[in-house]
């Protein structure tokens, strides 16, 4: 009976097997083992099957040998494909395990020479149902440490440490059963003994691959339903079938030709920076073992390769992906005075992807440094989206600032990017750009490569390391000048930067240092002021008179509604505020605020001092000052009194504070 | 003391096991034959009967409140050694049915694997039996009938395994092994230990009752130091022969 259905089979193979169909045929090489078990049964015939011959070592002759040449001639004879498919066939049983080699055990190919190979046992068979365990592993690595008398190999050695730490419960089983297994072992007859430790350790150099090898046995995940398997046609398919047709018809649909286009041109663009296309200079690490591609074109380096640096001419969104890209973008807008949009931006992502627990005083952070009035690095949105923004504060969640990072996307790309690409600085970099030499190795270089790969450093360590490098440029980064005009940033507030830019009044009021709360909560894009504890000090000592200044303009103000809003989300950020004074602590420019934090009091004493209007309920309430000269985006009044903007600058200053429950408490404690 | 018993046992259990294994690997190949399906289905009848015992005895030990922790955490550990064995016998036991169903003996068409290996297993089996030669008296249809006895067996044995992990509230992780990595050298692998008796195997390393044949491998040895040794007594003669003749 199963010799009927051994010849069907057969058939059907062969049916399948065309010169043209070597991927369908690895394909079931994977899918159906067992027909590559059906033609390794016929391998076995003694008058049709492939030739055998004795083995001969020093003391004892095995039988059952067979050469390479003889399986590749055979595989092409039975299958009817040609001598190249039947190689690769025959490299694919080897893979698998089904046919180990004798000399070079390690290499699991065919080679089509007189090199030896044997036939496995059924037992070590890879079948996808006889999954490997690792106590077998175990068992076999203490066998061999038995007969090896300790001298496993390194990465044995690796692995019977691991298993030893995991394993540790079985351990006692694992040394008896070793124990028991080695000395049954011995009860055989010298040549089997030796073909049993072949077949084991050929097992096992197939399961658990040594480095520097390719295994096989890769085979993904797996899965609860087979993917291959015909469904069962019933009504619920069908519908599905229904839903998903309805839904392609309803989807919107572009020109076959705009798309076409547009893939051609993708493709024309980074064909060459393909690396399976076309030639990775200096040479693959994959193919080759050498990883100085991946040195070169590390996130930090000196000089990128000229490769890279034309990756980031095709679209802006590949200049701010790569990192040392970022960091030339970043270099060119700092001399252009315009630092703020990139730092925002980055801002803005790392709000995005970062934990949920540190949302609410990433926004706050970016709001404060960017978005609020008179922040150190006010970035430039319409007003629409600063409407938006501010709204959208009030309830801050992971996307709350995506209309400005579109907006200040847009702008660095449309204006921005295109100036870089003129500039000096990108200029420089393209000169600088090396092209690195193409590498030759031979096969003994290659051979020398790969046994001398070792892993690269632990994420945990780069990530470590970026975040150290990020720190350090949060503590030196360049103080942007902020916006032209001067509504939103009262004058004073420079002489604590460095003074890159000299308004005119730049160093009349020193003694009005802006933000005291900016020093005390950084955020990773935040600026570090050079500002010294004095300058907080002589601004506590304004803000009190200016907030009485404050609180008398209130009525005055034209119009109330945006300023309510704007009070209410400055009242939520008061409230925001305090826990995040605790964060703020630890940062290293803290300790003033720990001084200042028994300043921080609860809101409530407050709140009926205060207009009833601006009382709401929120939980992120921002409150921004308007001073009554000025409408909220000085950019578009810039024709307002400057005098007048000036004089009450001094005291007015202080209105600008972005976080008023400071102001509110000195009023508290001064007041 | 139960403890010597159930460890004696669990010993008896394991060199089962092992020699089972051994014998399944052998399935298939050129060295499978009639007698090798008997020495499975003896073998795994005597582990069959091993297990039902120490299952017995370990859980009448475990159930006991009134032993003290270190007892219990002995037992604990023998508990896993019991049940580490009988997955390793499930797990064999399954796959000789699958092999012994793929590979009939009597069937001319069907070949086995060529594997290089073509000596018999008996002696694993004696080992594995206790006893100093297998006695092979089973009929030719052995094959087939025995694989309905192993199916029935395979269910058996699996729904022991599953009482066991219900029944018996032991922990397999808490459990601390008393090996440490390596400890398999440190016993004394010599190459002349063909015990082919009863084994005694206390915790830390195993005596063995080295009371059987000298192995090949240590014959050869001795005949090569013993020719040696002759050749060498050859050639002084021979020197103080023409020292005295000049």
């Amino acid at each position: 009976m199963q010799a009927a259905s051994l010849n069907l089979l057969s058939k059907h193979l062969v049916g399948m097997v065309t010169p043209t169909s070597r991927p369908l045929l690895l394909l079931h090489i994977f899918i159906f083992p067992f027909q590559a078990e059906m033609i390794l049964l016929e391998m076995q015939d003694p008058n049709t099957g492939v030739r055998s011959q004795p083995q001969r070592l020093v003391i004892t002759t095995i039988p059952h040998a067979i050469t390479g040449e003889d399986i590749v001639t055979w595989l092409a004879d039975r299958l009817q494909i040609d001598v190249q498919e039947a190689r690769s066939f025959g490299s694919m049983l080897v893979a698998l395990g089904y046919i180990y080699p004798l000399q070079d055990h390690k290499r699991l190919v065919i080679k089509p020479d007189t090199s030896l190979y044997r036939f496995q046992t059924p037992y070590f068979w890879p079948t996808q149902q006889w999954p490997v365990e690792d106590t077998d592993y175990a068992i076999y690595l203490a066998k061999r440490n038995i007969r090896k008398k300790g001298l496993l190999e390194l990465y044995e050695q690796e692995q019977y440490n691991r298993l030893h730490k995991w394993m540790n419960h079985k351990w006692d089983f694992i040394v008896m059963q070793a124990k028991e297994q080695y000395r049954a072992a011995k009860e055989r007859k010298k040549p089997d003994r030796v073909v049993f430790d072949c077949q084991e350790r050929a097992y096992w150099v197939v399961h658990r691959p040594p480095p520097g090898t390719v295994s096989a046995m890769d085979y993904g995940l797996d899965r609860r339903t087979d993917p291959n398997a015909d469904e069962t046609q019933t009504s619920d398919y069908y519908e599905r079938i229904m839903i998903f047709t309805q839904q392609a018809i309803m989807r919107p649909r572009v020109k076959s030709s705009v798309s076409i286009g547009a893939l051609v041109k993708h493709c024309a663009t980074y064909i060459g920076h393909d690396p399976f296309l076309s030639a990775c200079l200096p040479s693959n690490p994959w193919l080759t073992d050498d990883t100085t591609y991946w040195n070169l074109n590390m996130s930090n380096v000196e000089t990128p390769t000229k490769m890279r640096v034309e990756r980031w001419t095709f679209s802006f969104k590949e200049l701010l992906s790569d990192p040392r890209g970022r960091d030339d973008f970043r270099l060119f807008l700092k001399k252009e005075f315009s630092g703020e949009n990139l730092a925002f931006w980055e801002g803005c992502e790392d709000l995005k992807w970062g934990t949920a627990a540190t949302m609410k005083e990433k926004a706050e952070q970016i709001y404060k440094t960017f978005l609020a009035r008179g922040a150190p690095r006010w970035i430039n949105i319409d007003g629409k989206t600063m409407e938006v923004t501010m709204k959208g504060l009030k309830h801050p969640h992971r996307y709350v600032l995506d209309a400005a990072q579109t907006h200040i996307y847009m702008l660095m790309k449309k204006d921005s990017y295109g100036r870089y690409l003129k500039s000096p600085v990108f200029k420089d970099t393209v000169k600088k750009a090396i092209r690195p030499e193409e590498h030759k190795f031979n096969d003994a270089q290659l051979e020398q490569n790969a046994r001398n790969r070792r892993p690269s450093l632990s994420p945990i360590i780069l990530r470590q390391q970026e975040q150290e490098l990020r720190a350090k440029m949060a503590a030196n980064a360049p103080v942007d000048i902020t916006q032209l005009c001067r509504f939103t940033t009262p004058v004073p507030h420079f002489s604590v930067y460095s003074g890159i830019i000299d308004p005119p009044s730049s160093n009349t009021s020193p003694s009005l240092p802006f933000l005291p709360h900016t020093p005390i909560c950084p955020s990773p894009i935040s600026v570090a002021l050079d500002s010294t504890s004095a300058s907080e000090r002589r601004l506590e000592a304004s803000e009190g008179e200016g907030e009485q200044n404050t609180e008398a303009r209130v009525p005055d103000r034209g119009n109330v509604s945006k300023s309510r809003v704007a009070l209410s989300l400055r009242r939520l950020l008061k409230r925001g505020c305090s826990p995040s004074a605790m964060f703020a602590s630890l940062s290293p420019k803290c300790h003033t605020a720990a001084a200042t934090s028994s300043r921080i009091q609860p809101i409530t004493p407050d709140e009926p001092s205060q207009a009833p209007p601006r009382r709401t309920g929120n939980f992120f309430q921002i409150k921004v000052d308007i001073p009554p000269e000025c409408r909220i985006y000085p950019i578009e009044s810039e024709d307002e009194e400057e005098e007048n903007r000036l004089a009450s600058e001094e005291v007015v200053g202080t209105e600008e504070i972005i976080c008023p429950w400071e102001s509110l408490t000195q009023q508290n404690g001064t007041g | 003391m139960g403890k010597e018993e159930c460890k004696t046992m669990l010993d008896a259990l394991n060199k089962v096991t092992a020699c089972y294994r051994h014998l399944v690997i052998a399935l298939g190949s050129t060295s499978d034959s009639q007698n090798l399906r008997e020495e499975l289905k003896k073998t795994r009848k005597k582990a069959q009967e091993l297990a039902v015992a120490n299952r017995t005895k370990l859980t009448s030990l475990l159930k006991d409140k009134s032993i003290s922790k270190e007892d219990r955490a002995e037992y604990e550990r023998l508990w896993v050694l019991f049940s580490s064995s009988m997955e390793l016998l499930e797990v064999d036991m399954k796959r000789s049915l699958e092999i012994g169903q793929e590979f009939p003996i009597k069937v001319p068409t069907r070949h086995f694997i060529q594997t290089g290996m073509t000596g018999s297993t008996n002696a694993v089996a004696a080992r594995a039996m206790s006893v100093q030669n297998m006695k092979y008296e089973a009929d030719s249809n052995i094959d087939t009938a025995d694989l309905r006895d192993l199916q029935t067996e395979i269910t058996q044995v699996t729904q022991m395994v599953e009482e066991m992990e219900m029944k018996v509230q032991v922990a397999p992780w808490a459990v601390v092994a008393k090996q440490e990595a390596g400890a398999e050298l440190k016993s004394n692998m010599s190459v002349g230990n063909s015990s082919v008796g009863v084994i005694s195997i206390c915790e830390e390393e195993p005596k063995d009752d080295e009371s059987g044949g000298a192995r090949e491998g240590r014959s050869a040895s001795i005949g090569a130091v013993v020719v040696f040794f002759v050749i060498v007594g050859v050639a002084l003669v021979l020197g103080y022969l023409v020292i005295n003749m000049s």
